[in-house]
């Protein structure tokens, strides 16, 4: 009863364990963020996104294309994060259509059944969560993480990412997952960079995620 | 002898009937007991089997209508049409795909569980689930693919619900698809189990009340709080009665998630289930029944088979013995009494056989004397024995036979030796022979008497005093009328066979044989009707005596007494006595030579009894030694030289 109350509050911050910092380098520090759940178990595919406090320069969309491939059946990335105006194209390297979809708040988009690559971009253009699904292929998930902060990144299978070439200051962190209990939400909190760098763990809390079930392979037979 | 057949017959029918019921009731108390017990087995194992396969009908109905609500959720279109937020759009939609799936009721809800769209409540959204619900929605969040089935009440109805995500591509609301359970399911369910089945559904307050059932209205009533709040043990028969009918169930409690109390009942009637033992116990019945009567019959038919030709024999065994051995035993059977028969009938013709030997030897011989030769193995010879032998002959007879035809002379004398003989007969006498007129009987052979030699003089007194009748019976009477005398004589004999090693007589040889011939013949010489022998006159003392004379007789060279029996002493007379005295008294003066006072004592008899020849007799005697006396040693003995 408890759980289900909380969740009908949802949509607002999870909760962060954040620490910590290390002593500072000079310019071109690094940020080694570290992500688990609240079971200690390091986290893949979860976003970290920082801004220094104090700056208030304007953050460019990145030129360089950003790109979500689906093979075998799968978005490549799952998880991706954007600058906020990036172009994403989404080439199908697989022989069947897909057709991608997203009903989200941040981008509503449908790119119907095609093979190839679009021939347009979708531009991520609002900041925020953006599921991606394709119609005919139920278990097939990507997200896009679209962020207006100038570093940004996706841990690895160790639950680490580094950020690099960070003048030494303060930043805000913002931590995402798609299993982050709020989905929507993001975790941040403050961390000092030293020119030595710096390194925050971040445990969140993951919430169950279900899945639509695979359909099998062709000529995989068996019982689903 | 009828009643104790019957009665062996009612013993037989009553042994063999009380046997077979004992049997039967025993055969059929051990069947029907295992019949039954078996049946209530075979129910038990039946609803307990089905109790599965009804859990496991259910499950399969989950599975199907979860397949329909992930075909739902699974619509592209539907998805958009939920991604609008447009709550008539959603609900719109909602009612489009239920009436797809044929479902009775389809929500949409947020992951927190609040109310998007409700085809049951169209005008309802933006609140919270109701208890119920949510308690499904909490269950589907725990399942791993967030899908959850459950029966459940929503408002008055009771639906199965599932309850799958909504993945707009990720979960982003529950769709729960309902389909209502009601009697039309509960027919489904009995068409596959087979058995009767209701769902109970508990509901604070009115407790247990059926609100699906495939049994009829009067039992369905029957089932309205028939249950406390706490439900009986699962999983185990129970014997309910509803409306009248017994009813073998099983009660199955169906999981529910939303805390909706639903217990799931599956029934067979018993008296359905129990048929089959029951056509059985009939058809015991009707065999025992059949056997019964069978064994009724058939001891019947049997008893009458020992007890008809029993009756037969003993009907047989009387005939024999009143002599009439002419109608066998009537009885065709193979078997032991067919046996017994055809040997009684043996024994009978070997006793009419022997009968008839024994009638023919007794005319021909005495009968006792025909009992001794059949008796024993007819051999020669003989044994020595003390006897008493009588000898009778009809006087006059000669002189009668000149003056009749010979036809009637047989005839007269069969009629009087047949009196000869009874008369013999009644004093235990045997005839042994008939020598033309005359009777020779034995008194003492083959079977003796400690009185033969009495039996004999009375035998003798008899015939002598029978004497008028005989000759009145056979209408005789003046000059042809027949006298009689009698000569009795005691002594030893060989008795035996004689004759020749083919052809012999039972019969007395000896010297006393000759001396009652001879006595006979005296009788005449004396005048008197009987006489008998010393030996014969020792043996009688209850008897009175005359003494005769002293005789020596042809063939015998000793002296003898001979005697006149008169009777028995008590009946003798005074006035007789008195003569005996004098006679005696004239006999002992003859023998003295006293001739003078002999004659006077014999006058004066003579003249008292002028009938009486011995009298005249020794007058003549007294008369012719007084002319010509005896020599010196005359010893008084009359000595006679013929026959």
């Amino acid at each position: 009863m408890a759980g289900t109350r909380r969740r009908a509050r949802s949509w607002r911050w999870g909760w962060v364990l954040a620490l910590l910092g290390a002593p500072a380098v000079a310019s071109g520090a690094t940020l080694s963020v570290t992500v688990t759940d609240s079971d200690g178990v390091p986290l893949e595919h979860a976003v970290v996104a920082a801004w220094a406090l104090d700056a208030n320069g304007k953050v460019e969309p990145s030129r360089e294309p950003v790109v979500i491939d689906q093979i075998d059946k799968e978005f490549v990335p799952y998880v991706s994060v954007v600058r906020k105006g990036t172009a994403v194209t989404f080439p199908n390297r697989d022989p069947v259509r897909h057709h991608v979809y997203s009903f989200s708040e941040a981008k509503t988009f449908e790119i119907p059944l095609y093979k190839g690559t679009p021939p347009e971009p979708v531009v991520f253009d609002t900041p925020g969560v953006v599921p991606l699904g394709c119609n005919i292929h139920d278990w097939m998930m990507a997200y896009v993480f679209v962020t207006d902060a100038p570093h940004f990144g996706v841990t690895d299978a160790s639950g680490q990412i580094i950020l690099r070439e960070l003048a030494p200051r303060r930043y805000r962190v913002e931590v995402w997952h798609p299993e982050l209990e709020g989905s929507r939400e993001v975790a941040a909190h403050d961390v000092a960079v030293d020119p030595d760098g710096a390194s925050l763990s971040v445990s969140i809390e993951r919430r169950r995620m279900w899945r639509p079930r695979r359909a099998p392979h062709a000529g995989d037979a068996g019982y689903r | 002898v009828r009643l104790q057949f019957r009665s062996f017959r009612l013993r037989l029918l009553a042994f063999v009937v009380g046997l077979l019921l004992l049997v039967q009731a025993a055969v059929f108390l051990a069947v029907n007991a295992a019949n039954e017990r078996g049946a209530r087995n075979h129910i038990h194992e039946a609803l307990a089997l089905t109790a599965a396969a009804f859990q496991r009908t259910l499950g399969e109905r989950e599975r199907i209508l979860l397949d329909k609500a992930r075909l739902l959720s699974g619509d592209f279109a539907f998805k958009q049409a939920c991604a609008t937020g447009e709550h008539g759009t959603i609900l719109s939609a909602l009612r489009n795909h239920s009436e797809r799936v044929g479902a009775s009721v389809m929500m949409l809800l947020t992951l927190e569980g609040e109310v998007q769209a409700d085809t049951l409540n169209p005008d309802v959204h933006g609140r919270p689930a109701p208890r119920r619900l949510a308690a499904v929605l909490e269950a589907a969040m725990r399942d791993e693919f967030g899908e959850v089935a459950s029966i459940e009440s929503l408002g008055d109805t009771a639906h199965q619900l599932v309850v799958t995500p909504l993945f707009m591509p990720e979960p982003m609301a529950w769709i729960v698809i309902g389909f209502r359970v009601d009697d039309a399911l509960a027919r489904e369910l009995r068409e596959t189990t087979g058995t009767e089945v209701s769902l109970l559904r508990h509901t604070p307050g009115r407790g247990w009340r059926p609100f699906a059932s495939t049994l009829p209205p009067a039992a369905r009533r029957d089932l309205v709080d028939r249950f406390s709040a706490e439900l009986p043990e699962a999983a185990r028969p129970l014997n309910l009665t509803l409306a009248g009918s017994a009813y073998v169930s099983w009660l199955a409690p169906t999981e529910s998630v939303g805390g909706t109390q639903v217990a799931t009942l599956l029934q067979r009637s018993l008296d359905v289930a129990l048929a089959p033992a029951r056509r059985l116990r009939m058809m015991l019945f009707g065999i025992f029944g059949l056997g019964l009567a069978l064994s009724l019959g058939g001891a019947a038919l049997l008893a009458g088979r020992v007890t008809r030709p029993v009756a037969a024999l003993a009907r047989g065994a009387e005939r024999v013995a009143r002599g009439d051995y002419t109608s066998p035993v009537e009885v065709r059977q193979e078997d032991e009494l067919g046996l017994l028969a055809s040997s009684f009938n043996r024994m009978t013709r070997g006793l009419a056989e022997r009968d008839r030997v024994r009638d023919l030897l007794g005319k021909v011989v005495s009968p006792e004397v025909a009992e001794e030769l059949l008796r024993k193995d007819l051999e020669l010879g003989g044994e020595e024995r003390v006897v008493t032998v009588l000898f009778s002959d009809v006087r006059n007879f000669t002189s009668l036979s000149e003056q009749m035809p010979p036809r009637r002379l047989v005839e007269l004398l069969n009629g009087v030796l047949t009196r000869v003989s009874e008369i013999v007969e009644r004093h235990g006498g045997v005839v042994d022979k008939y020598i033309g007129d005359a009777v020779m009987a034995v008194y003492g052979a083959p079977l003796g008497h400690a009185d033969d030699a009495l039996r004999a003089v009375r035998t003798a007194l008899d015939l002598y005093a029978a004497l008028d009748d005989i000759n009145a019976e056979l209408g005789l009477g003046g000059t042809r009328r027949v006298g009689m005398g009698v000569g009795v004589s005691t002594g030893v004999v060989v008795a035996g066979n004689m004759g020749s090693t083919t052809r012999l007589n039972y019969t007395v040889i000896g010297d006393s044989v000759n001396l009652a011939s001879r006595l006979e013949g005296l009788t005449k010489t004396y005048g008197v009707g009987i006489i008998v022998g010393e030996a014969t006159r020792s043996a009688c003392p209850e008897l009175s005596f005359r003494e005769l004379d002293r005789v020596r007789v042809k063939g015998r060279s000793e002296p003898l007494a001979i005697y006149e029996p008169l009777g028995p002493r008590a009946a003798v007379s005074d006035s007789a006595r008195e003569e005996l005295e004098r006679w005696h008294e004239a006999l002992e003066r003859f023998r003295g030579r006293d001739w003078h006072a002999a004659e006077c004592i014999l006058a004066e008899l003579a003249r008292a009894h002028p009938d009486a020849a011995l009298y005249g007799l020794f007058r003549k005697r007294v008369a012719r030694l007084r002319v010509d006396p005896p020599p010196a040693h005359w010893d008084g003995v009359t000595t006679f030289t013929e026959k």
